[in-house]
């Protein structure tokens, strides 16, 4: 057989992702057939899901610099400076992945495993991580594939709450959406963040001290399994049938929260000491990807025995032992003369073998001069090749072909608002989702401040003693997204900034995950490159801390989301907002507080119902156009919203965005406490479904009279829209809805549903 | 001699509410520090005043929620300091531990008599976090060193637990209600079995039990997490709803405390009462 008969044989035979044409280039590099660990190895490091290979030349339209940015992507995670205290600067560090294929397969495991691997990239940087969120798409509960997606969205939100509490991470909330472009591929992206002294930044190479020492390097957590072979490639393929569930890793919250402790202990110890250090979490590839990676990026090379790793099955091949994607490992490269001292606070200290069988900290390999990777196993050598290549990466140009959406509006548009906002309240996208939240663990580790559902945003207030407050909100619209990708990006990020500014947070960073079909194809090509070049723009506009951009510093392309009949999801970019206020005691919930305070809305509603709430759930369709987005304006509206807070003058203020000033209106009413019921009576007589039901981006905001009086130079995108009344109703001279009647319709319906089947209408 | 009693917080393997716990000891006044699992000896000779078992998931919840921690060596330790009148508190997870240590109810040296269950109430079950409201039994607020300060008020707190429900068999009525410290209720106090004010189906809706001393209680509630009245939800009915709202505009929101410090400061009153 020759070289290439050879290579397509192994490919065949070893399911690997990468073509033939990638096969001979790899064994050009080593210069002979490679062994069936380069093979993998190489599989997973030119794997979409690492390598970005069709993504990576439109991701450089995103801004992703501006003052305070530390760490840009390229790490594990961003890192953005927060504030100083005590003497100190604290820095905030984020991440952002998607786990949509695992969580499809086996939503318990796969939601589980996506929280374990992005809290490891927090944690790889030396943080502490305090706080999660869960941005999630599944498919219509209700639709034809309804009992499937029922399942899918409760294993996912399980797999979510018996990881994520366990670790003692809060969970600070994200979005929950239903549309049936996922029924055959939900959506589970999560994001983690977590804050580090910034001299105590860890980065994930070895540092250059190893050219003057001899540095080894330490394999930490679960023993190595034969779970999560091939994750990576997984990722990166189409989901044509659910028999790939050996690809999904199984997670371990218990025995990661132990190596947690133990992990920051060690981190303290060396720091004390000023020794310099390298540590990277065990994702994709396993020990193969992190030792390399490891080596690569400070230009050194390493030798790694497999014959040291500890094993929880014998007689494992070389290749599965490297490649594996057990979770709750991570590698640390440490000088060998303190080598003893760091087994034995993992082994000893925090007893790790006792906690868990085949668990603890082993030395594997010993970083070397020569820039060669070679790895040892039984006697022989099972994988030698110059370092470089691993890392070097790979790019294709993919072809792009517009294929927008034509527009097509409805031809009448009744407008009946008691009965529509009922119907939007009620309708899958409306009801509360709090029987989602309440299986979340939102207040572990005390710093919570606004939990899930009470305000655009969630708050935590991460430095004890300290005042600042961090605010994050992800959001992205499937609607928008089926109708005008460029829009989905756009209002992806300008929605996740309002929710962070109602708040009365200044957004410091974003990350976002592209999820999108197979990328091959032009037309979800030209998809993916308008929704980045839609985040680009509304990144462009809403720095609002400098005049810089809003930096993306972290992310994750997520392709091949489709189903087994070809058909791609819904442009679904999503996008995550940090934002950061001084003192969180200004900031703003979405309660209304007390009768005759006025109703202020930010932003002129214009007649752009595509994709709105009411055109699906009132009049049954989808229409075609969309908010535009208007950078400028969105500015100078969260400029006013956080002079409003700062003063101290807003004591409410929600974000106007599904279902309109009317439901915007419901939700703040529905806030409201029990025992002081309040609701809104508009101004308007208008029955105008563009006055009442238009997405067009916005705030309500309550304030005084006088607060509202004393306001000079009012800008003109302001107008009373209304007031504060001690009824709990929603209300114009005209009409009137009384919201007891959907109160417990409204909170409970996702439960009735979703948990306990409840489908028959 | 000490200047401020001494609070030891146990880090059991998968404790995660270590921290806060110990912030609100010092915050009332009193001096804490966590010790792992494994530090018998430096615990000891720390000689505390008083222990708490913090929430997590000790062990993996293995066999059932708290019953490996229960037979970890350090508990032996904080088994006989408990016998010997020391205070000892268990929030959820340690609430299980001393549940599964038979050191609440305690009505027999090492027996058990309750057991934490599965939540199951109305059709739900899982995880469950929620705010709920409380009372305190009168006996308790007299004996119970954890409870002298926290009034005939409504307390609101948040639970998170999945195994959340005592348990006790039904001849044991009466004796479980003597060892009854905290019961859950309506926002208006009205005690009732019903979901949600029950939240998770607990018998005689015990949310904490102690022993017959009142040196050892058991409660599935965390009041760190009520320490201040920022940490409160914003549509809190009731009184600490009012106290909440009246303190947003105050200037003095970000220090003023809430319900779940009466616990610590309770203590901190009961050593000061002492000395």
């Amino acid at each position: 057989m020759n070289l290439r008969d050879e290579l397509k044989e192994a490919i065949r035979h070893r399911s690997l992702a990468m073509t033939i044409e990638e096969a001979e280039k790899l064994a050009g590099y080593v210069g002979r057939m490679p062994t069936p660990l380069e093979l993998h190895l190489f599989d997973t490091m030119w794997s979409e899901h690492c390598s970005y290979k069709s993504s990576r030349s439109v991701l450089k339209l995103l801004p992703t610099h501006a003052t305070g940015v530390v760490v840009g992507p390229g790490e594990d995670a961003g890192i953005v400076k927060f504030t100083d205290h005590d003497g100190f600067s604290w820095d905030l560090v984020v991440a952002h992945e998607s786990h949509n294929h695992p969580s499809q397969v086996l939503p318990v495991e796969g939601a589980a495993t996506g929280i374990g691997g992005i809290v490891r990239d927090v944690y790889c940087m030396g943080a502490r991580v305090t706080g999660s969120l869960d941005l999630l798409r599944f498919g219509d509960p209700l639709g034809n594939s309804g009992e499937k997606s029922r399942a899918i969205c409760r294993g996912v939100v399980e797999g979510i709450w018996k990881y994520g509490n366990a670790l003692g991470v809060p969970n600070l909330g994200g979005d929950t959406r239903f549309h049936k472009g996922y029924d055959d591929n939900c959506l589970v992206n999560v994001v983690a963040l977590g804050f580090v002294r910034h001299d105590r930044i860890v980065h994930s190479f070895v540092p250059v001290e190893a050219h003057e020492e001899q540095y080894v390097l330490i394999l930490v957590g679960k023993p190595t399994d034969d779970t999560g072979f091939g994750g990576a490639t997984f990722a990166s393929t189409d989901l044509e049938d659910e028999s790939e569930k050996g690809a999904v890793q199984v997670a371990d919250p218990f025995l990661k929260r132990v190596l947690s402790e133990a992990n920051l202990n060690v981190l303290d110890y060396l720091f004390d000491r000023e020794i310099k250090f390298g540590f990277k979490d065990l994702g994709a590839g396993g020990i193969a990807c992190v030792t390399s990676e490891l080596a690569a990026h400070g230009n050194l090379g390493i030798k790694v025995n497999l014959d040291l790793v500890p094993v929880s099955i014998p007689e494992l091949p070389s290749e599965v032992i490297a490649c594996a994607e057990t979770q709750e490992r991570y590698g640390l490269a440490v000088p060998r003369r303190i080598s003893a001292e760091v087994l034995e606070i993992y082994n000893e200290k925090y007893e790790m073998p006792r906690l868990f069988p085949g668990a603890g900290a082993t030395v594997i390999g010993t970083f070397t001069a020569e820039p060669f990777y070679r790895v040892l196993h039984r006697g022989e050598e099972v994988a030698n090749t110059p370092i470089e290549y691993i890392t070097e990466g790979i790019v294709y140009k993919r072809n792009w072909e517009p294929s927008p959406v034509p527009v097509i509006e409805p031809d009448s548009r009744p407008c009946n608002p008691p009965l529509d906002l009922k119907r939007m309240l009620l309708s899958i996208d409306g009801v509360s989702r709090s029987p989602v939240w309440s299986y979340y663990d939102s207040e572990v580790q005390g710093n919570t401040h606004f939990r899930p559902g009470e305000a655009d945003a969630c708050v935590i207030v991460p430095i004890p003693g300290c005042r600042a407050g961090l605010s994050v909100s992800g959001d992205g619209n499937p609607w928008i997204g089926e109708l005008d990708p460029f829009l989905a990006g756009a209002h992806a990020v300008g929605e996740a900034v309002r929710n962070v500014v109602a708040t009365g947070a200044t957004p410091i960073a974003a990350t976002d995950c592209l999820n999108y079909g197979n990328p091959e194809k032009a037309d979800v090509f030209w998809q993916f490159r308008r929704g980045v070049e839609g985040i680009a723009a509304a990144c462009m506009d809403l720095g609002l801390e400098s005049e810089d951009p809003l930096p993306i510093v972290s992310g994750n392309v997520s392709f091949y989301n489709q189903s087994s009949k070809g058909g791609s999801i819904p442009p679904s970019p999503i996008v995550a907002v940090f934002g950061r206020i001084n003192d969180f005691t200004k900031s703003t919930d979405i309660s209304l507080k007390a009768p005759g305070n006025l109703i202020i809305m930010a932003g002129d509603r214009k007649d752009e119902l595509g994709g709105s709430l009411y055109y699906r759930t009132c009049i049954g369709h989808r229409g075609g156009r969309v908010p535009a987005f208007r950078g400028k304006l969105e500015r100078e509206m969260a400029r006013f919203v956080l002079e409003c807070c700062e003063a101290g003058i807003s004591r409410a203020v929600h974000d106007i965005s599904e279902g309109g000033m009317i439901l915007a209106a419901a939700e703040m009413a529905i806030a409201s406490r029990p025992d002081a019921r309040r609701g809104i009576v508009f101004d308007t007589e208008a029955m105008d479904p563009v006055v009442l039901y238009s997405e067009t981006p916005g705030y309500l905001i309550e304030m005084s009279q006088e607060s509202w009086d004393a306001i000079e130079n009012k800008p003109e995108f302001l107008s009373v829209a209304g007031r504060v009344t001690d009824e709990f109703c929603i209300a114009a001279s005209r009409w009137r809805m009384d919201l007891r009647e959907i109160l417990e319709d409204h909170a409970n319906r996702l439960d009735r549903i979703i948990w306990r089947e409840e489908v028959t209408e | 001699m000490k200047s401020a009693p001494l609070v030891v917080v146990i880090q059991f393997p998968g404790s995660n509410c270590e921290y806060e716990t110990s912030r609100a000891v010092q915050n009332s006044g009193m001096d804490s520090c966590i010790y792992r699992w494994n530090q018998w000896q430096e615990l000891k000779d720390s000689l505390p005043d008083a222990y708490v078992l913090p929430g997590g998931f000790s062990f993996q919840d293995r066999v059932r929620a708290g019953a490996v921690a229960a037979k970890e060596k350090i508990m032996d330790l904080v088994f006989s300091e408990a016998a010997g009148g020391k205070p000892v508190l268990g929030i959820c997870n340690g609430a299980q531990i001393l549940v599964e240590s038979g050191m609440v109810p305690g009505w027999e040296r090492g027996r058990i008599e309750s057991a934490l269950a599965a939540n199951h109430i109305s059709g739900r079950s899982g995880y469950l976090s929620r705010w709920i409201f409380l009372h305190v039994a009168a006996k308790a607020r007299k004996i119970c060193p954890w409870l002298g300060r926290t009034g005939t008020g409504i307390l609101p707190l948040p639970i998170a637990h999945a195994e959340g429900r005592f348990v006790f068999s039904e001849e044991n009525r009466y004796r479980a209600s003597n060892s009854a410290a905290l019961k859950y209720c309506d926002e208006k106090g009205t005690e009732t079995s019903d979901y949600p004010a029950n939240p998770n189906g607990s018998f005689l809706n015990l949310a904490g039990i102690m022993n017959d001393r009142g040196n050892v209680l058991a409660m599935m509630p965390h009041p760190e997490r009520a320490y201040w009245l920022w940490q409160l939800p914003p549509y809190l009915p009731g009184e600490w709803g009012d106290r909440r709202d009246q303190s947003l505009h105050s200037g003095s929101y970000a220090s003023t405390k809430g319900p779940g410090s009466l616990f610590f400061t309770s203590l901190a009153d009961y050593f000061r009462g002492e000395r």
